[in-house]
């Protein structure tokens, strides 16, 4: 009975796993990425690497601001810091609504001089954080559903997964590359599930309630009779804006110096203002609201604190309170922020990206388990000469090198296009984007047409060779390359270089140990796939 | 204090390991008696208690404790991979750790 239970898990877990194993590698793939995707952002932007922040940055943004925008019925100024070096400005126009997020203006400025920078147009880290729950090229809803779905066989794979492998905690610390290729691919797959479980879990379950209301709408059209927006509204989801009308008077903004080194003081251990927002500026009820670097609460900014001064005098007012969050909701928001490491600083930004890692090598081993393991069956049963592989097997492993190896290699490929694109290219995000899908595409169905030890070893050199040659491509077109970068300690740039030289020396690493074997089992090659053939299963 | 944590929760991790037969032939190439495979278990679960709270006086409760389980990962990765490729280096990165642990805490 136990037996039976724990092999229908078993089955579970494997075709749980396999079915939609690819897409859940890309979402993993994407979506680890996605933890950095500011700082990917930047380094896709060369125009931005020339501004380094000083004390005078924020009053020297205001100053601009008077300039860029004096009308505008409000400003927002997002300062530099950690995660980004230029100052990122919006003004709304005022004849714009006070919702409408469309007529927002936006310019980025240079930290150091304020003046207006002219990045070039990139999807940037945006694009690969939006592909990990929205894909690309269909419709929101159906691809969310899609994504949705899969997060819960990812879900069903874990459960089913912890049951079937009771000894997993005993192995935990094992690993045994020496040993035979199912042995070490089985080890490597359970020390990576095992060792970030926690984080497997929190990332999936909140995957899921981060589409809660998409997947389950009823409980919101119960409670609130249909009406989604009044859920959100109420749920701090989304905050109704409203903006005092500009008065008729006109008045001098206050300088803004002594107001942020106020706040500052106050801030210390949260990194300070992180933006300011001057509401009617120029008016008789001008008003400035700061708010800190960093949220005191990890739940969507709801309970953040804010500081409010009177625009023209300078004056503190009291402070619009920090909304009320009911226990439940703030229950929700704290697993929610928890999967965007809303809260992070640095260091827990690399935990998480270190638990994501993981998590991608979990699903990349277990999509390869599957075939090493029917291929290791079919050699100990003497079946190789009963016939070619069967076609599913081929298809599978055809899948793993076009998705495991070919998606690393159109992301190194991706960020490549970025810097090599003419940089006045029309739609050229757009183009980003092709130059992303048509190596993936390449990477596919070049898989098919080489034995499968070369398909792997091949796309493995080419990933190695371009995340390695990133730095020097940075050197050759940007001033941020690591020789400056490392000596002036900025760590958002050189950390983005020193990884793509790890992931490329790790790609190597791979590539080394698949293509030593390649020629070690040169007496039994794995047949090739012709493109479009169909092979007879054997029964 | 992460790092402090992360230092004794590689010691515990450590010890644990050393605490099962298979991981301590691989360092000592025997298998521990049963009163030392005990005692190392016990030290091993001891300090992995003991590497929760600089996580948590780092980030407070809430942080601290997806943060706490985030270092464990990095410190098992450490340890499984020095036990595959260099099982000596992963027992005297212990004693190590366990030295340097309150230092990052006491510079501050």
């Amino acid at each position: 009975m136990k037996d039976g239970f724990r092999q229908s898990m078993a089955w579970l877990h494997t075709w749980s796993g396999l079915l939609l194993g690819w897409l859940l590698f890309a979402v993993f793939l994407t979506g680890t990425i996605a933890y950095f995707r500011q700082e990917v952002t930047v380094w896709m932007q060369p125009e931005l690497h020339g501004s380094v922040p000083d004390a005078g940055t924020a009053e020297r943004a205001v100053e601009r601001m008077g300039q860029l925008a004096p009308d505008a019925s409000q400003w927002t100024i997002a300062l530099p810091g950690e995660r980004t070096p230029a100052v990122s400005v919006s003004w709304r126009p005022a004849d714009a609504k006070p919702n409408d997020r469309a007529a927002l203006k936006r310019a980025t400025l240079d930290a150091g001089t304020g003046a207006v920078l002219e990045p070039r147009e990139t999807a940037g880290g945006n694009f690969l954080y939006r592909f990990h729950f929205e894909l690309y090229g269909m419709p929101r809803e159906t691809a969310r559903w899609i994504v949705g779905i899969a997060t819960m066989a990812m879900l069903v794979a874990i459960v089913s997964g912890i049951i079937t492998h009771r000894r997993i905690f005993k192995d935990v610390f094992t690993f045994r590359p020496e040993k035979s290729a199912l042995r070490s691919w089985m080890d490597g797959h359970v020390a990576a599930a095992v060792l970030a479980l926690p984080f497997h879990l929190m990332i999936t379950y909140s995957g899921l309630l981060l589409f809660m209301t998409m997947l389950m709408p009823w409980a919101v059209d119960l409670a609130y009779d249909g009406d989604r927006q009044a859920y959100f509204a109420e749920s701090g989801f989304r905050r109704a804006a409203s903006t005092p009308r500009p008065a008729p008077q006109t008045a001098a903004l206050t300088p803004v110096a002594p107001l942020l080194a106020e706040a500052d003081r106050r801030w210390a251990d949260r990194g300070g203002v992180g933006s300011l927002t001057v509401t009617n500026p120029g008016r008789a009820n001008a008003t400035i609201e700061l708010r800190p670097a960093e949220s005191d609460s990890i739940g969507r900014g709801a309970a953040t604190e804010r500081l409010l001064f009177d625009g023209v005098t300078g004056q503190a007012l009291e402070a619009p309170p920090a909304d009320p969050q009911p226990a439940a909701m703030a229950t929700g928001n704290y697993l929610m922020g928890l999967h965007l490491a809303r809260f992070a600083g640095p260091g827990m930004r690399w935990l998480f990206f270190v638990s994501g890692v993981a998590g991608t090598v979990m699903v990349g081993s277990g999509l390869i388990l599957w075939v090493v393991k029917r291929r290791s069956q079919r050699g100990r049963a003497e079946n190789w000469a009963a016939g070619p592989e069967p076609f599913g097997h081929r298809l599978a492993d055809r899948l793993n090198i076009g998705v495991v190896a070919g998606l690393p290699l159109a992301v190194a490929a991706y960020f490549w296009a970025n810097r090599l694109l003419p940089v006045g290219l029309e739609e050229r995000a757009g183009w980003e984007i092709g130059v992303f899908f048509l190596t993936w595409a390449a990477a596919l169905l070049h898989a098919p047409l080489r034995p499968s030890r070369r398909g792997w070893a091949e796309q493995l050199w080419i990933g190695a060779a371009l995340f390695t040659l990133l730095p020097v491509l940075n050197l050759a077109t940007a001033a941020g390359h690591l020789g400056n970068s490392l000596p002036a300690g900025n760590w958002l740039l050189a950390g983005f270089d020193l990884t793509a030289l790890a992931v490329g020396l790790l790609l190597g690493f791979a590539a080394r140990k698949v293509g030593r074997n390649a020629f070690a089992r040169k007496s039994a090659p794995a047949p090739v796939l012709p493109a479009g053939a169909v092979v007879e299963e054997p029964t | 204090m992460i790092l402090s944590s992360l230092c004794i929760a590689y010691a515990g991790l450590l010890a644990l390991a050393l605490a099962m037969d298979r991981h301590h032939e691989q360092v000592f190439a025997r298998r521990p008696s049963a009163r030392t495979s005990r005692l190392l278990g016990w030290a091993g679960w001891l300090a992995l208690a003991l590497s929760l709270p600089p996580a948590v006086m780092a980030w407070g409760w809430a942080i601290g404790i997806p943060a706490w389980l985030g270092l464990l990962t990095v410190a098992a990765a450490a340890l499984v991979l020095l036990l595959s490729h260099a099982p000596r280096a992963a027992l005297r990165l212990g004693p190590v750790a366990l030295v340097c642990a309150p230092f990052p805490t006491l510079l501050g």
